[in-house]
């Protein structure tokens, strides 16, 4: 199989999963440059996993069609399997079976060497406990060896299903470097995550998957590049009803003590003269970045997400951000 | 890649406590019940557990254990992939299809071997112990052969059939409920009462699978000099003189359904989602 050099790594087309009338991906079609980090970023149920059994060749498509590095036929994919490191769900190994014979079984399927699993292993620090037992494992320790098992034959695309379930924010910390050296290495990543923070602050483009369908792609950057107005008020709950109401308002939404809302005109003295009109006063006015979670919330008309990492519910992460994860969408 | 996954096989076999187990449990049970053949014979000058007529307690009806054994261990070993999620992720890592299902059924033959290997193991030792040294010349011969080929095809046939049922369940407890429910009643219940229903049927039906691999299990079939001993003793002891069978078409019956039971195992696996 040969393959253009702009060929992009991943396209699907128009690809439909439904289990008897049930649809698990409803027609999504997405393309995946070589050196990219894409996050696929949606909600638990929202079709990430059966998209990504898909893409492997392990789930046979109901309607659609994807290609993988270019090729499309079985034979194309089964060579592109050599060229890709991927786990899906949990990470799936032998429990009787110390963390580097599970590595073992995946290096010879790979061809791949002794010192290589000790390589993959260092990354990955489980160097000193790859004699253990998998089941004897924690979660976290399961997470890194499914990681090592992903790089080992150093792939061109890596597949990630939710790297950082049941880690600690030290652990997913640690992951998010990994992820990013690789993406830095010039490797093309493609991670599902249903973790806002962690897709904004690893990946370089996303897609926003819900309902089996996705309802926004781009780059993080244009995601998160328009301004948006941030308000103050003393009167918060009739600031945040009064910017709803707004013509000119996109969407808007409480973030903390202030209101944000994404105007069409972007003009922030008119919707501050609006404001006064309806006797609302504003003590704070300020263009503010958007954020990937604005962005999921525009793409997707959510009202609110659960978020984790903030009070009461939350836990905060290692830099002082928060770890967003999204709640069911209505 | 074949290699690969068949070392792969090798590894995670030994290395799985079950696999120990099985084989230590057949190798006590095969060492109990051939040493009770032994002692016996040593009471008796006359009938000593000795080669060559050792044969036909070494490769008696017994052996069927050893292919149930092999079948739940062949059970253990693939079925188990399907619940560990490993069967998913060995294609994930790259093996096809094809190469996973095709280094498994490399095990069957491997397993056959191994149980049968155990008995002329155990078996072997306490005849050669009794055997004398002058008279090796008839340790093993072609009666001999021809039983191990037909024993070899019927632990095929019990195999392929534990293969089928591991692929398709995808789930070791209830895959060994099915296929020791196969074996011990179910084809036979099911015989008797479609035999019963439509008396047509019958001829048919006496070329099941599990029937027909019965059929290969009977050294006596295979041993000329064994048949004439126990048609003798069963005249002597006014028992069911045994009747000499044509093993060919057993022998095909037996090769036909392990074909048959890896292609529908091989066709229903390549089918599913994993």
């Amino acid at each position: 199989m040969t393959i253009e050099a702009d060929t992009p790594v991943i396209q699907t087309y128009d690809l439909k999963k439904r289990y008897r009338k049930t649809p698990a991906v409803d027609g999504i079609s997405f393309e995946v440059e070589s050196g990219q980090v894409f996050g696929f970023l949606g909600p638990n149920g929202a079709g990430k996993t059966t998209t990504i059994g898909l893409l492997l060749g392990i789930i046979t498509p109901t309607e659609g069609s994807f290609r993988l590095f270019g090729g499309e036929t079985a034979a194309d994919l089964h060579s592109a399997r050599q060229r890709i490191g991927a786990t899906l769900e949990h990470p799936n190994f032998y429990p009787y079976l110390s963390g580097r014979d599970n590595l073992r079984i995946v290096a010879g399927v790979k061809g791949e060497t002794r010192n290589e699993i000790d390589r993959v292993l260092d990354v990955v620090g489980l160097g000193r406990r790859a004699k253990g037992k998998f089941k004897t494992y924690s979660l976290g320790m399961k997470q890194r060896l499914a990681l090592a098992a992903t790089m080992l034959g150093d792939p061109e695309l890596i597949i990630l299903d939710e790297p950082a379930n049941g880690l600690d924010p030290e652990g997913m910390r640690e992951i998010r470097e990994i992820i990013r050296e690789l993406g830095q290495r010039g490797k093309t990543i493609f991670l599902s995550s249903h973790l806002l923070s962690e897709v904004e602050r690893t990946c370089t483009h996303v897609a926003i998957i819900q309902q089996g369908r996705i309802v926004k792609q781009d780059s993080i950057v244009d995601v998160t590049s328009h301004g948006v107005a941030g308000l103050r008020s003393a009167d918060l709950n009739g600031l945040e009803s009064a910017v709803a109401e707004y013509p000119a308002a996109r969407w808007s939404r409480r973030r903390g003590d202030r209101v944000v809302a994404e105007l069409d005109d972007g003009d922030l003295g008119a919707l501050n003269a609006w404001l006064a009109g309806r006797g609302i006063h504003v003590s704070h006015l300020s263009l503010e970045a958007r954020t990937l979670e604005d962005a999921f919330m525009e793409a997707t008309g959510a009202t609110e997400t659960t978020e984790a990492g903030e009070a009461p519910t939350g836990r905060a992460g290692t830099d002082g951000r928060s770890e967003h994860r999204m709640g069911e969408v209505p | 890649m074949i290699g690969a996954a068949f070392r792969g096989e090798m590894r995670k076999m030994w290395k799985r406590p079950a696999t120990w187990v099985t084989l230590g449990l057949f190798s006590l049970i095969t060492f109990a019940d051939l040493f009770d053949e032994f002692r016996e014979a040593r009471k008796d000058p006359a009938d000593p557990f000795s080669f060559p007529e050792a044969w036909v307690q070494i490769l008696g009806e017994e052996i069927v254990i050893g292919f149930v054994f092999a079948s739940v261990l062949l059970i253990l070993l693939v079925a188990a992939e399907f619940s560990w999620r490993t069967a998913r992720q060995n294609v994930i890592d790259g093996l096809s299809k094809t190469q996973w299902y095709s280094a498994k059924l490399l095990l069957l033959p491997l397993l056959t071997a191994l149980f049968l290997g155990i008995r002329i193991l155990v078996g072997g030792a306490m005849a050669w112990a009794g055997t004398d040294a002058a008279n090796t010349a008839t340790l093993f011969g072609l009666p001999q052969l021809s039983a191990l080929g037909g024993m070899f095809l019927a632990g095929l046939g019990y195999t392929s059939l534990a293969l089928f049922m591991a692929t398709a369940i995808r789930n070791s407890g209830p895959a060994m409920a099915v296929w020791f429910a196969w074996f011990a009643f179910g084809e036979r219940l099911l015989a008797g009462g479609l035999g019963s229903l439509f008396e047509g049927l019958r001829p048919v039906l006496r070329w099941l699978p599990v029937t027909t691999f019965n059929r290969l299990d009977d050294y006596i079939q295979y041993d000329p000099d064994a048949f004439r001993r126990a048609s003798e003793w069963a005249a002597e002891h006014e028992r069911t003189v045994p009747e000499l069978q044509t093993l060919r078409p057993a022998i095909l019956g037996a090769a036909l359904w392990v074909c048959a039971l890896t292609l529908i195992g091989w066709l229903w696996y390549r089918r599913r989602d994993l």
